[in-house]
């Protein structure tokens, strides 16, 4: 897709994280977005900031009755060590954003490569969700994802190298949607290996001879 | 946060926590922002009371605006505000007022409610919060001033304008029925959503020239 359609379709994905209507996979591939774009961080902060004035300025509607003092009752009798069962994640997987951090693990991550063609590898990402499905793709320098297209949209955000299909090049943090049908053929740029996180709403069909056979493959 | 600025912050609340308090200018910071800090320091119910009487009215108004049904209105404020007392060490003025601070705590519970509806889900390390994105060069005098810019550019909106913004906020599933009643594509109600924002943006960003 190209960069004009791909960037209004990022506004609206970060619209629709501001709102909270995103699946988690999805939440979770914006939020790691913002943690490497900063224009798209000052967006959400917009966003956010709007959602506050909107709240702050709509007409006030009572609480039922005793409403506070049911919440001030649940306060003192709730469980005081909150905070300590949210302590932070311990994972330092720099390889990957702060957010994708809770659900990939330390120890997997360098275990769960699974190669699906040459300089190709792939992991999926669990995230307990209903909504299509996650993926990370590894590529290798110079190395390329067969000629596929998708069946449902599908969101890729780039953690790490950059890649170049026929719509554009991208680098870290850059986010590139496929819609349903588009066939694209990303190579992974000579200087390093590609990571990106991929978010699919329905499984990817490979187009090519290769690819036909890798569809056995992968499912 | 710096806690040099937390130490000044707090140490002009203790004399300033009169409504109105001359201290309101040198800080800069709303009278929510102040009694949340309270909370945060020194677990101050009278102070939480305040915020709740000011908030949860108006955070269950904006709720029932954007979709919810009464009950899922009044439980997303509970549970929002038993947050609120619980992270309010965590408030932050310098990356959110406390309308902002109190909203994005509402978007995650609702969307804990929609998903705890739909099927189980891990509490994985609390997806449930996350940090509002700060710039590196923000103060508190920056973000107050955009807050108060966004509040009187929603006001002065046209009403056309202004729904359509509303209806950025609204449930995905709202979204669907705009496009069915209006006989548009999801898309389209989609990108004029964008739009509407876009021109907003744009209208900030000319306050700012």
């Amino acid at each position: 897709m190209n960069k004009q359609n791909t960037l209004t379709l990022v506004e609206s994905l970060l619209i629709d994280y501001a709102s909270g209507s995103l699946p988690l996979a999805l939440e979770v591939l914006v939020e790691s977005h913002i943690s490497m774009n900063p224009s798209s961080a000052r967006s959400i902060r917009m966003l956010l900031q709007i959602g506050g004035a909107l709240m702050e300025n709509s007409d006030p509607i009572s609480m039922s009755e005793g409403s506070f003092e049911r919440l001030m009752d649940e306060i003192d009798g709730g469980q005081q060590d909150e905070e300590i069962a949210k302590s932070d994640v311990s994972n330092d997987n720099d390889k990957l954003p702060l957010p994708l951090r809770n659900f990939v693990s330390e120890a997997t991550f360098p275990k769960n490569w699974r190669r699906i063609g040459i300089g190709l590898s792939e992991q999926t990402v669990d995230f307990g969700d209903e909504f299509g499905n996650a993926k990370l793709y590894r590529i290798a320098p110079g190395c390329g994802v067969p000629s596929h297209s998708h069946d449902g949209n599908e969101v890729s955000l780039v953690l790490a190298g950059g890649f170049t299909d026929e719509y554009g090049s991208y680098g870290p943090g850059d986010i590139s949607i496929q819609e349903t049908g588009a066939v694209h053929k990303p190579v992974a740029d000579a200087d390093g290996e590609c990571i990106v996180l991929a978010v699919n709403e329905g499984p990817i069909v490979l187009t090519g001879p290769v690819g036909r056979l890798l569809n056995m493959l992968i499912k | 946060m710096n806690l040099r600025v937390v130490a000044e912050l707090i140490s002009s609340l203790d004399m300033s926590m009169g409504s109105g308090s001359s201290n309101d200018n040198q800080n800069n910071l709303s009278e929510w922002d102040r009694l949340l800090l309270r909370v945060g320091s020194y677990r101050d119910r009278s102070a939480f009371k305040k915020l709740y009487e000011h908030f949860a009215p108006r955070l269950k108004s904006f709720l029932l605006r954007i979709g919810s049904d009464m009950s899922a209105a009044e439980e997303i404020c509970q549970e929002s505000m038993i947050m609120v007392w619980r992270r309010a060490e965590t408030f932050n003025p310098e990356s959110a007022g406390a309308s902002t601070w109190i909203f994005t705590i509402a978007r995650n519970k609702r969307i804990d409610k929609l998903r705890k509806d739909n099927r189980p889900l891990p509490d994985l390390n609390d997806p449930s919060f996350f940090q509002i994105p700060v710039d590196k060069s923000d103060d508190i005098l920056q973000r107050v001033e955009e807050e108060k810019k966004i509040k009187n550019a929603l006001k002065n909106l046209p009403p056309e304008q202004a729904k359509l913004i509303l209806s950025a906020y609204y449930e995905e599933k709202s979204h669907r029925k705009i496009a069915d009643e209006t006989n548009l594509p999801l898309g389209t109600v989609k990108s004029r959503i964008r739009l509407a924002i876009n021109r907003l943006r744009t209208q900030l960003e000319e306050l700012e020239g």
